[in-house]
C-alpha cells in the first residue's frame, strides 16, 4: 500500500485547510477577524461531529452556513453587510501573501466580481475543488458552477491583462 | 477554457494569507471546552427541547450501554490488552480483484484516558484508553483508473496494565 498518510492531530488538518477556509469565509464577512470566527465555529462544529475531513464540500458548506448565521445573529452587522452588498458587490478584500503591483491589479479586479462568481473562483483556484464539489457545497448544479467560473474569468480578463 | 489558462496561472500565483496564529489556539480551546460549555451555558434562543433528538440520543445511549456491557463481561476477551475495536474493512480490499489499494488516512478525533479499571477475572488494575478515529481507504482500478474510497468511524479501547509499584 503506497502513499499511506496518517494524521494524528487535528492541527495538521486544520493548518492545511485554514488559509483557504478563511479566504472563503471572507466572501461573506468583511473583516479577517470575523472570517476567523466563522472558520473556528464551522471547523469545531464539523470536527466534533466526526465527519470525514475528506468531505471538503460539507466543510465549506459549514463555513458558508456559519458565515450566514453570524450575519443573521447581528442585525446591525446584517444591515451593514446588506448595504455594502447592495451598493457595489465589493465586500471582500481578499488577503493574499506578498502581492506585487501586477498582482494588486488582479486582486482589485477580483474585488469587483459579483459574489456568486467570486465564491466559485475562490473554491476552484485556491481550494482546488472540482465543479461537482462546488455544486455540492453551494447547492447549485455542476453546470452552473462551471458557468459562473467562466463568467468570472471572462470578467477578469477584460480588466486584467497578464504581463 | 484554454484561453483562460494564462489568467488561471496568474491567479494561482496568489497565495491566501495565513490566518493568525491565535486562531489555532482558539480552535484548540473550543474543541476542549465546547462539551463543558454546552451544558453550563443556556442559550435562551436555542433552548428548545427536540423530542426526536432526545429520543434518538436515548436510543443511542442504550445501545452504547449494551455494547459496553458486552465488552466487559468476564470472558477471555477481557484478559487481552486490546479490549475492543471496530472491525476494519481493510480485509475487504483483498476481495476486489482489479483494484489496488492506494491510500489510507487515519484521523484521530479523540483519545481519552478513562482511568483505572479492574477487569473481571484479573487481579491487576489496568488503564483504559479509548480512541476514536475515522479511517478512509482508497483503491484504484488498474485497468480503468476508476477510484473507490470508503470512509468509516472506528473506536478502539485499550487496557494498559498498570504496575502497583
Amino acid at each position: 500500500m503506497e502513499n499511506v498518510g496518517t494524521h494524528e492531530d487535528w492541527k495538521v488538518c486544520f493548518s492545511e485547510l485554514a488559509p483557504g477556509l478563511v479566504l472563503f469565509a471572507r466572501q461573506w464577512v468583511k473583516s479577517a477577524a470575523d472570517a476567523e470566527d466563522v472558520v473556528q465555529e464551522a471547523f469545531v462544529r464539523f470536527w466534533r461531529r466526526n465527519l470525514s475531513i475528506n468531505n471538503r464540500a460539507l466543510l465549506y458548506s459549514a463555513v458558508r452556513s456559519a458565515a450566514l448565521d453570524l450575519i443573521r445573529r447581528d442585525n446591525r452587522r446584517a444591515r451593514r453587510e446588506v448595504e455594502v452588498f447592495g451598493e457595489a458587490e465589493r465586500t471582500v478584500q481578499p488577503q493574499f501573501e506578498q502581492v506585487d503591483d501586477s498582482q494588486r491589479e488582479l486582486v482589485a479586479a477580483l474585488d469587483h466580481l459579483p459574489r456568486d462568481q467570486r465564491e466559485v473562483l475562490v473554491m476552484k483556484i485556491w481550494n482546488e475543488f472540482t465543479f461537482a464539489e462546488i455544486g455540492e457545497a453551494l447547492a447549485i448544479s455542476q453546470n452552473t458552477a462551471a458557468s459562473r467560473y467562466r463568467y468570472a474569468l471572462a470578467a477578469l480578463k477584460k480588466t486584467f491583462q497578464p504581463q | 477554457m484554454s484561453d483562460f489558462s494564462e489568467l488561471e496561472s496568474e491567479l494561482k500565483k496568489l497565495r491566501p494569507a495565513k490566518p493568525s496564529g491565535e486562531l489555532i489556539a482558539r480552535v484548540e480551546s473550543a474543541l476542549e471546552n465546547a462539551g463543558e460549555i454546552a451544558h453550563k451555558v443556556v442559550a435562551p434562543e436555542r433552548f428548545r427541547i427536540n423530542w426526536f433528538g432526545l429520543g434518538l440520543g436515548l436510543a443511542a445511549a442504550a445501545t452504547f450501554l449494551i455494547f459496553v456491557r458486552v465488552d466487559f463481561r468476564p470472558t477471555d476477551k477481557t484478559k487481552q490488552t486490546l479490549a475492543s475495536v471496530t472491525p476494519s474493512s481493510q480485509q475487504r480490499a483483498a476481495e476486489l480483484p482489479n483494484y489496488q489499494a492506494t491510500g489510507l488516512t487515519q484521523v484521530v478525533y479523540s483519545k481519552r484516558d478513562e482511568g483505572l479499571v479492574f477487569s473481571p477475572g484479573t487481579d491487576a488494575p489496568a488503564r483504559r484508553v479509548r480512541t476514536a478515529r475515522r479511517e478512509t481507504l482508497q483503491w484504484r482500478d488498474l485497468r480503468t483508473g476508476a477510484r473507490l474510497a470508503v470512509s468509516y468511524p472506528t473506536e478502539e479501547t485499550r487496557l494498559i496494565p498498570v504496575s502497583g509499584q
